[in-house]
């Protein structure tokens, strides 16, 4: 079932087009990440879903619901902001309650001091599920603190939270991590995505962090000047990327580029390096071949098909060490996977010779657009 | 360890400067208010608490805080209220925010003394632009309001020269000339309040202005309110000029207009009455002292967010 459908947005900021025509499902459950680099226009989008911003043209529903029109108080939605947005007069707990005051009591009911008296279950009732939430979140020792004597990541939990709280069709999330420091992110990650498995409420989270969105989605969405270039799970964009944008910013390290050329036959070159694989579509001419780190290995020398380099800088990150190789007469540089044991071997300044992996090449057209490439039919003796 | 005596000559300067024009002043004003003196007299008497005692019995100080007080809690909530309602309004305009802004700052500009000769020919009974605009009124509908019939019948009150309205006109004028001063402070409060805030707080629920305005707008501009308030107070305590310009002759009709900053006036000066003088000037001070004390624990207290 689609929790969420956006069509044909657009959205100018005076002459400057922001957003270019998306369409984007967000099915029922499901943790969607819309990952780009800054000013691609995700967290416009996350803003116009949640009603924040007005689209300039095309429509959003919510559960079956067009809501283009909708304020954002009445979509049912909950968000977490960058900044945590909360209230900071407010202690954690009066935080959290806030969103159920505001929807469930009447206005008499939110007066100070006579309000209480007057609906005590209610009120009791939406204390019981603010601890209820606070205890999943771990927070509950903190209830009666103000933001302002919370560290980041009590901070992150109780925007989280105060979003919870409320059973929302779905929850936003722009960039809740990015103000976390290295470990608790990597830590927030995994908590989040388990959160998500035990909520089964759609997520729809704004990242500029690739690792983010590889780790925790199950569907992520590419963003680049203002359209989708690429939807899919994670391990599809990641080793299928269809456009030459999203295979560059999709995996740390960058993917290693080369530019090459298609001969008549389809075979795509580099230097001596030639691919099995042909190109279908029967185009000549400049493309640049893709190969991600973890596809080149150490060889012999003269091994066929090898390309030669100088090691120019080692990076050791324990269990793999990235070699930067510097290739082609010093115009390109490539990034090498290579596990601890080869990599001791091989010191700064040394000449190496590695190939690549078969069938993992990838390569783009001059449009920046993946080319399909295909076995050989004829030339069956050359196995790939 | 040898104690260092450079600390000396890094708070000296403040210090002495401090003792030299605040402190012994103070002081000096402090050990008059114990004596009868006089200025030009060669000594003078020490009477104890007897200038003290006058203050807290003798009637015309008893319409001198009342006519401060009255003063006082008129213009502070009404330049407060009318300083934040105009600051919200602009900030809610999309045009001409600055035009307004202009507008209400004037009277803060203007050199009170000057404006003061303006109100009072505009508040003249008979030549003034207020009575002959209401005598206008006179037969439409507005006379369906008994006051108003009652002006129509009787003639309109004589402002600024009728003990029952005079000082409710002087501090209507105190309004006038002060709020435009707090709609600048609030409009700079509110230039802090995160956007973020608001989009948190719309999501949450918060349908209505009022909400948005419980939920967020009045929390955050909570250490505005504090300062702006303490400013108002001591800015009408301080009310000198207008009733000066209005009565130069002792504190207008029946004294009802005899604010302390007057009274200081008309007894230390105008009557080289020091030790009275410098004894109004004490409470005065006790006043402002008091009303400092409660903002820097509000300031601690209340509104200390981070």
């Amino acid at each position: 079932m689609t929790a969420i459908s956006l069509s044909a947005i657009e959205k100018n900021f005076g002459a400057t087009r922001v957003l270019d025509g998306i369409d984007l499902d967000v099915s029922d459950g499901e943790f969607l990440t819309l990952v780009g680099p800054s000013g691609c226009g995700k967290s416009t989008l996350l803003r116009i879903l949640a009603g924040l911003e007005a689209p300039s043209s095309g429509r959003v529903s919510i559960g079956g619901r067009e809501v283009t029109e909708v304020r954002p108080a009445d979509r049912n939605l909950a968000m977490v902001f960058q900044s945590y947005a909360l209230y900071p007069h407010l202690t954690v707990a009066q935080n959290m309650m806030t969103p159920l005051k505001l929807r469930d009591l009447t206005f008499a009911q939110r007066l100070p001091f006579l309000g209480p008296l007057a609906a005590r279950e209610a009120h009791g009732s939406i204390l019981e599920q603010v601890r209820d939430t606070a205890r999943i979140l771990k927070i509950d020792h903190l209830l009666d603190r103000k933001p302002g004597q919370l560290s980041g990541g009590q901070r992150q939990r109780a925007a989280l939270g105060r979003a919870m709280v409320r059973k929302p069709a779905a929850f936003l999330m722009d960039e809740p991590l990015s103000n976390l420091d290295a470990a608790l992110r990597i830590h927030m990650r995994s908590e989040l995505a388990e959160l998500h498995r035990s909520l089964k409420t759609t997520f729809v989270y704004v990242t500029h962090d690739q690792a983010e969105a590889l780790t925790m989605s199950d569907r992520m969405a590419v963003m680049m000047d203002g359209r989708i270039l690429q939807l899919g799970a994670p391990d599809e964009i990641y080793s299928n990327p269809q456009d030459i944008r999203v295979a560059e910013f999709i995996g740390a390290p960058k993917i290693n580029l080369l530019p090459g050329s298609l001969d008549k036959a389809g075979h795509a070159r580099c230097g001596d390096m030639e691919l099995a694989r042909v190109a279908e579509d029967g185009i000549v001419g400049c493309v640049t071949i893709g190969l991600r780190p973890e596809h080149l290995a150490v060889c012999d020398k003269g091994a066929p098909g090898s390309l030669t380099g100088r090691v120019v800088h080692k990076e050791n990150l324990g269990a793999d060490i990235y070699l930067h190789v510097s290739v082609l007469e010093g115009a390109h540089r490539l990034v090498v996977r290579v596990s601890p044991v080869e990599g001791s071997a091989i010191s700064l300044g040394q000449t190496c010779h590695f190939r690549r992996l078969h069938g993992q090449a990838m390569v783009f057209g001059k449009d920046g657009k993946r080319l399909g490439l295909a076995q050989p039919s004829t030339e069956v003796a050359e196995v790939a | 360890m040898a104690a260092s005596r450079a600390h000396w000559w890094f708070v000296g300067p403040a210090l002495i400067l401090m003792g030299l024009i605040l402190l012994l002043p103070i002081l000096i004003a402090a050990a008059l208010s114990f004596t009868s003196y006089s200025l030009g007299n060669p000594g003078a008497e020490f009477v104890g608490l007897d200038n003290y005692e006058k203050i807290f019995t003798r009637s015309t100080y008893e319409k001198m805080f009342g006519a401060t007080f009255r003063y006082v809690f008129v213009v502070v909530p009404l330049s407060v209220g009318l300083g934040l309602g105009a600051a919200l309004l602009i900030n809610s305009t999309k045009r001409f925010g600055d035009f307004y802004k202009t507008i209400y700052f004037l009277p803060v500009m203007a050199a009170l003394i000057a404006m003061a000769i303006v109100w009072e020919f505009a508040l003249h009974p008979t030549i003034g632009i207020v009575n002959a605009t209401l005598e206008h009124g006179c037969g439409s509908f507005l006379e369906t309001w008994g006051l108003y019939a009652h002006g129509c019948d009787r003639g309109f009150p004589l402002w600024l020269t009728d003990r029952d309205y005079a000082i409710w006109t002087v501090a209507f004028i105190g309004v006038w000339q002060g709020f435009g001063f707090n709609m600048v402070l609030y409009l700079a409060g509110l230039t802090s309040v995160p956007r973020e805030l608001y989009h948190a707080a719309e999501m949450d629920g918060a349908r209505t202005a009022w909400d948005r305005f419980r939920l967020v707008t009045w929390p955050m501009l909570g250490p505005t309110t504090v300062f702006v308030v303490t400013i108002s107070f001591i800015r009408s305590f301080q009310v000198f000029d207008t009733v000066e310009a209005f009565y130069p002759q002792g504190g207008g009709p029946s004294k009802s207009v005899y604010v302390m900053m007057f009274a200081i006036y008309e007894k230390a000066i105008q009557q080289n009455l020091m030790g009275i003088g410098a004894a109004i000037t004490v409470v005065f001070l006790g006043f402002v002292m008091f009303l400092t004390v409660i903002q820097r624990w509000l300031v601690e207290r209340r509104v200390h967010y981070s």
